[in-house]
């Protein structure tokens, strides 16, 4: 069911094309790069929003701009995650999504960070379910709370859907207590963010990796939208430095910015006070509906919204190259100081 | 003019390691130094985003400077320059030893028992050290939803000994938890529907030993006695055990108090204010130093 065959041959399209081709109604996608604030494809959850896509299963490592901006317009059906936040310090809760939520609009699968990154790692690996420690007595493993089976989801007819939440099971090579069996998370689609893709595919990330390996190899269709399309004899001078070969990648699109508001190191920052006027407008159905209109819907292209964001606020997030942060915003009261050495290496080494 | 960072840190030791008086720091200063206390130099520590990483990386920068910090995004022995507003922060990866994903942290780092130290938040706490993050009142209608786990179970059940920062009230501090994002040392057998200790559920597994081992409130530090219960061991200053007990929703064991919390020393302060939170993100208000302490680091 999940075989593939022989290698796929990514195509460089434009972001409406690949989301067109790629994203129906109902599919399960999930979306790479952490919380809101590291590597988030937001132009592709952008532009699901534009075209209307709805009833999207979002099966993920947690919230991010993509899965706030989704369920600011209602297109969220399930929600199968360990973190409903998106913001962390910048808007924690997805207050939408706790009102969507609480009038039964969108379905809520609970699970854990590591369950979820072990059940990706399993849908990566071609395996049916992976064993995990996931902790015994918690209510995430309460049989009651079993929300896609309260929903008649797990009746067999999405092949994606595993039939049970988990299966707890004694372990029978080394009698090491009991363990959780958790399905391996498939999805129709991952979208990933990333610093450099070659134009075959192979893709490249700096910074952390969170989870966007594996949401690759667990999906039958892959967009990588990146901040620099270059020739593919560049991403082979360094193959240790690449993280994603091309045989998994079906769509390539050129987008840079296409991670703001959050960061991409190297390339730009996040932009927490852009995150938390997200947060503010989420506060208030009226609001966030005028958020969604002069944030989505009225910008002709992704260029328009970074045009909207404007070259001073740019300017201010454009990464350092040493550090791959920027030190020039202004993210709490006081400006960053400049640093040559942090203070427990200078004092401690390491 | 302004000193350089490199000038601050060559003033570290010359500022007194005596403690700070009421008035000249704030209540979540005081909270950040207490995580602070509760790492040791040999921890690998994982912590989640807020105060809890405040007080470590204070911790790191003073009394535990080869503690390995763990942030869950992949992150191995990140030596942060400035505050990381996220656990996948760059500030948070900056001279790190190696970068990896979640299935490093959650599986490489913390499934194979290699985490010492768990920090974390927390909605509610119950009597055993169990945290509910997810949500409260029913949980298909629920009063309030909060974030779900996250981490919090994972880290919570898995590294050997968990520490919790909660706000203390008395619908935070219950006999039983609504939900239990992640158990404490007494927990549901949800196979024979038995309410147990952690060790009997838990048994035979690698982690029947691992749990709650304190938990910081804005009131006070607690700790957990052998049966796995949470006692009082110090109040902060200026707060009353019976203004402790009045937050609390269930019959808190007082008796093993060992008086007041220790305040903060100058020094801890200086290095919170001056080079873990400078840009005033997680400590808005801006406390000033007593008059002796300022001419030190005016020189």
């Amino acid at each position: 069911m999940f075989k593939r065959g022989a290698t796929k041959k990514a195509q460089i399209m434009a972001l409406e094309d690949a989301v067109k081709t790629f994203v129906k109604d109902g599919s399960m996608v999930g979306f790479g790069g952490f919380t809101a604030m590291n590597r988030n494809p937001s132009a592709v959850a952008w532009q699901m929003v534009r075209q209307g896509i709805k009833d999207i299963h979002l099966m993920d490592r947690h919230g991010s701009y993509c899965s706030w901006v989704l369920n600011a317009v209602g297109a969220l059906r399930v929600y199968e995650t360990d973190w409903v936040g998106w913001g962390e310090m910048a808007g924690k809760l997805d207050v939408n999504l706790e009102r969507m939520y609480k009038t039964g609009k969108t379905i809520i699968e609970d699970y854990s960070h590591g369950a979820m990154a072990m059940r990706f790692l399993a849908g990566a690996i071609g395996a049916p379910f992976i064993p995990y420690y996931a902790p015994q007595g918690s209510d995430l493993y309460n049989p009651k709370y079993d929300a896609l089976g309260r929903a008649g989801m797990r009746d067999g007819k999405n092949p994606k859907i595993a039939k049970i939440k988990f299966q707890e099971m004694a372990d029978p090579f080394f009698g090491l207590g009991n363990v959780m069996l958790l399905p391996a998370a498939r999805l129709d689609v991952a979208v990933i963010h990333v610093a450099q893709c070659g134009d075959k595919g192979t893709a490249r990330w700096r910074g952390i990796g969170t989870i966007d390996k594996e949401i690759c190899f667990a999906a039958d269709k892959v967009i990588v939208t990146c901040e620099e399309l270059v020739p593919e004899a560049e991403m082979r001078k360094i193959p240790e430095n690449n993280q994603i070969p091309y045989f998994v990648v079906d769509a390539i699109v050129e987008c840079p910015w296409g991670g703001y508001p959050s960061a991409v190191p190297f390339y730009y920052d996040y932009d927490a006070p852009f995150m938390r006027g997200m947060d503010v407008a989420s506060r208030n159905p009226e609001d966030l509906k005028k958020w969604v209109d002069e944030w989505v819907l009225q910008p002709k292209s992704w260029d328009d919204v970074m045009v909207k964001v404007g070259a001073r606020r740019m300017l201010d997030l454009k990464a350092d190259s040493t550090t791959g942060y920027s030190t020039r915003i202004l993210r709490g009261k006081k400006p960053a100081p400049r640093m040559k050495m942090p203070l427990s290496v200078a004092r401690s080494g390491y | 003019m302004a000193k350089t960072a490199e000038e601050l840190m060559e003033l570290i030791d010359k500022i007194p390691e005596e403690p700070a008086k009421p008035g000249e720091f704030i209540l979540p200063e005081l909270m950040a130094i207490q995580i602070a206390h509760q790492v040791r130099d040999d921890d690998i520590v994982f912590a989640g985003t807020g105060l809890p990483m405040v007080g470590i990386m204070t911790a790191n920068m003073l009394n535990a400077p080869h503690a390995l910090l763990i942030y869950e995004a992949g992150i191995c022995d990140g030596k942060t320059m400035h505050v990381p507003m996220s656990v996948c922060d760059q500030r948070a990866a900056n001279m790190s030893s190696t970068l990896g994903g979640l299935v490093d942290t959650f599986g490489f780092y913390l499934q194979q028992g290699f985490v010492s130290l768990g920090f974390l938040g927390g909605a509610a706490i119950d009597k055993y050290g169990g945290v509910n993050v997810t949500s409260i009142g029913d949980y298909w209608k629920p009063t309030h939803r909060f974030t779900g786990s996250g981490g919090n179970s994972d880290i919570g059940t898995m590294a050997k000994r968990v520490a919790y920062i909660i706000l203390q009230e008395k619908r935070r501090f219950l006999e039983r938890n609504e939900y239990t994002t992640t158990p404490g040392w007494w927990c549901w057998d949800f196979k024979k529907n038995e309410w147990k200790p952690k060790k009997e559920v838990w048994k035979g597994t690698p982690f029947a030993d691992s749990g709650p081992e304190a938990v910081v409130t804005n009131m006070g530090v607690y700790k957990f006695d052998k049966n796995g219960e949470i006692y009082l061991e110090s109040c902060h200053p200026g707060v009353t055990v019976a203004q402790v007990k009045e937050n609390c929703g269930f019959d808190l064991n007082v008796k093993n108090m060992k008086g007041e919390t220790k305040p903060p020393t100058y020094r801890e302060l200086f290095v919170l204010r001056e080079f873990v939170d400078a840009e005033l993100i997680f400590l808005p208000q801006k406390v000033e130093y007593p008059a002796s302490i300022q001419k030190l680091i005016n020189g």
